[in-house]
């Protein structure tokens, strides 16, 4: 078993998801049809899963070395993470972004086969790699998520027909959000300490990163204690998305940029 | 908090503070810190270390425990444990960072920047007095939580004193972190460490380097453009990794590796398998025009510090090279010794770090230049004896985090 089986292997798991997500989009209409979905997205993951462990033991080394081998592992706990989500939360559309994702990072590696062996270098070779980069794309698509459902707040309260449902479905996105945003950076701080021999360096990454969690920190604090000032709220959770936006992509473009070390992570 | 209380007409400063009178305050603090840099003659950063930050840190918390305790009523704590206190302190603080993170944190053409001190805003009295608004309304909700127990604030606890534990140890911390840089030859014992001041510090036990290893990825293949001398992006995809058997299409030319040597030498037209200091990596290539149909053999290597490097025109336009290999990993296999005679073996590799009384050892660096026949290996050595507290509060908003996630939030739970 190597990466040559790849082609195979992952054609199965793609296949079994993307029928699944399928029914899980019928699912809407006809709730029955979750189980097929379900048991599809899990057979799935059971092939990756073997995948993942015949791999290892061939290489004889955890398949953590090179790009192909962290997008396999992020395409392994992607859908693991949803699931929990899931389970927790109900929300269906989350468990489907997430099955997305993962089969998204199975088709990188499939059509960019010769990124397999495309060399990662020795700092980024560590256990934390993957929880800190995984746990922190689903917190940025959890909290994308909260905005757009506040700007459907907007757009309602702008029609004057406001439900504080809405509201309270932002407020959950953001706990979720917030929740896997602390633990991204909270590994990022291990790893840089079993790595570099210090947590926190304010590089613009972090400096922008402890921002975003800031602005949510204030979006949490002013929802408690002021649940009747709705569009107040809603603007708080506007400016913590451009925040979230401007360390996401932004940073490159300030001025601060050429001192930073995180970019070299393109995942 | 009362919404409610939003209508009633209220003047400023009355009872109880809110929004407006705690940007006041924000505002004021900053501003006097402001004032301090400008006019503070010293440009030293502020630290404080053993034993002076223990008993600030000790004399800290019974200040704060005891205006919770008895000063509550008072006007100052009641707004301190309020809602107002800490969300204008949190966006302020966001404020100072979101500075940092515009000004580039090095000496500035701009004069009003190093004047006000924004290009250190870590050690600008601004930030620290703001960040001590900040660390006292959570340590006094914290304490007030703390005291009135209950299940349901677990994750309140979790949150907020980790986070408290977390910053405090990072901050009063600093002075007592120690970060020494040290060389070390092969075959050549050495305690004498530099600090960050270039400072030699004498360690009370030596290193010593049996061995640096390297381990390379292999050196890829690229195609460079004869005019410009620049590599030619084969239409967006990577550059391949050098392996015998391998074929690799660029353009309309196939590319065949039909030999490589990781470590090689020239001799006469060809290369062979060598084993001394500086020998380049090389490969055979067959290539193919797929246009013309005609083949063409060759020798290409990436060359070293003292060998040349070989590339290998395929046309008017490009050329075949080989890359510099990149490095994949890098590990001392030393031996340290102490006074009494000891001597303990290890391995030091990046990310894999050795702690050694008190002291976590790390794999830093080498001579770059020699690459895998570097006889240097650079280590690092940090000593943080704050590290378990900050540890602690670190795992406790883990937790907190976990708590969070599962159990959502109090206001949709409500209904
Ligand atoms: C890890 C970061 C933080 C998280 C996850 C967090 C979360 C929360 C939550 C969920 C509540 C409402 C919980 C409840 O009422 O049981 C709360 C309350 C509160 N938080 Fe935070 N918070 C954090 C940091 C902070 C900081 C930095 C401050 C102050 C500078 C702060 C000040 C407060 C205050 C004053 C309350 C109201 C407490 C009370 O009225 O008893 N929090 N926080």
């Amino acid at each position: 078993m190597t990466w040559i089986d790849f082609p195979l292997y992952g054609s199965i798991i793609g296949i079994l998801w993307i029928i699944g997500l399928l029914f899980l989009v019928i699912s809407y209409k006809k709730q029955a049809v979750l189980k097929i979905a379900n048991l599809l997205f899990i057979t799935g993951w059971a092939v990756l899963l073997l995948f993942v462990i015949k791999l290892w033991l061939e290489l004889d080394r955890p398949p953590m070395r090179t790009l192909g081998e962290t997008r396999l592992w992020y395409a392994t706990f992607l859908p693991l993470i949803g699931f929990v989500t899931y389970i927790r939360w109900k929300y269906k559309w989350f468990l489907a972004y997430s099955i997305g994702m993962a089969t998204m990072f199975l088709a990188i590696n499939y059509l960019n086969p010769e990124t397999y062996s495309k060399t990662l270098m020795p700092a980024l070779q560590s256990p934390w790699f993957i929880p800190h980069v995984l746990v922190y794309l689903f917190s940025y698509a959890v909290l994308a998520a909260s905005s757009i459902v506040a700007i459907k707040g907007w757009y309602d309260s702008y029609k004057q027909k406001f439900n504080i449902e809405t509201l309270k479905l932002a407020d959950n996105l953001v706990y979720i959000g917030f929740a896997f945003l602390t633990l991204g950076l909270l590994f990022g701080a291990l790893w840089a300490k079993e790595a570099w021999g210090h947590y926190w360096t304010w590089d613009p990454k972090e400096v922008w990163a402890f921002l975003t969690w800031m602005g949510y920190l204030i979006y949490i604090h002013y929802r408690n204690f002021h649940i009747h000032k709705t569009k107040q709220a809603l603007t708080i959770l506007a400016m913590a998305f451009v925040v979230l936006l401007v360390c996401w992509f932004g940073v490159n473009y300030l001025p601060v940029a050429n001192t930073s070390v995180h970019t070299y992570t393109n995942y | 908090m009362s919404d409610d209380n939003f209508k009633i007409q209220r003047n400023l400063w009355e009872n109880p503070w809110g929004y407006v009178e705690s940007f006041f305050i924000g505002f004021g603090l900053i501003i006097t810190g402001l004032f301090l840099e400008v006019f503070s003659s010293s440009k030293n950063a502020f630290t404080i270390s053993y034993p002076y930050n223990v008993f600030f840190l000790v004399g800290y918390m019974l200040l704060l425990f005891m205006l919770f305790k008895w000063f509550s009523n008072t006007q100052l704590i009641r707004w301190l444990t309020k809602v107002p206190a800490s969300i204008s302190s949190i966006a302020l603080v966001t404020f100072m960072v979101m500075i940092m993170g515009i000004i580039p944190q090095v000496t500035s053409q701009n004069n009003l920047i190093n004047n006000l001190g924004l290009n250190h805003i870590t050690s600008n009295w601004a930030f620290l007095l703001i960040l001590f608004q900040f660390l006292t309304c959570l340590g006094l909700i914290s304490i007030k939580r703390i005291l009135q127990f209950k299940w349901s604030n677990f994750g309140f606890i979790l949150n907020h004193v980790g986070l408290f534990l977390t910053l405090i140890a990072g901050i009063l911390g600093t002075g007592d972190l120690q970060r020494l840089s040290l060389n070390v030859y092969e075959g050549k014992p050495n305690w004498i460490a530099t600090d960050l001041n270039g400072q030699e510090v004498e360690l009370p036990f030596a290193f010593y380097l049996k061995d640096f290893l390297i381990d390379e990825y292999n050196p890829k293949l690229a195609l460079v453009d004869n005019k410009t001398g620049s590599i030619s992006h084969n239409d967006g995809k990577n550059l391949y990794l050098v392996e015998k058997g391998e074929t690799y299409y660029f353009h309309n030319f196939e590319v065949k590796i039909n030999e490589f040597f990781p470590n090689s030498g020239r001799f006469g037209k060809r290369y062979e398998p060598v084993n001394e200091i500086g020998s380049p990596p090389s490969a055979s290539i067959s290539v193919k025009n797929t246009k013309t149909d005609s083949v063409q053999n060759a020798w290409i290597s990436s060359g070293s510090f003292r060998y040349p490097y070989e590339s290998f025109k395929i046309s008017e336009d490009y050329s075949v090279v080989m890359t510099i290999p990149e490095v994949k990993k890098f590990s001392s296999d030393i031996d340290i010794l102490t006074k009494e005679g000891e001597r303990i073996s290890t391995i030091l590799e990046v990310n894999k770090p050795y702690k050694y009384k008190g002291w976590k050892i790390y794999q830093l660096s080498y001579d770059e230049k020699m690459g895998k026949w570097s006889n240097l290996s650079v280590l690092e050595l940090v000593k943080d004896p704050w590290l378990p507290l900050i540890y602690t509060g670190i795992f406790m908003m883990i937790a907190g985090a976990i708590y969070m996630f599962w159990m959502g939030n109090k206001i949709t739970k409500n209904n």
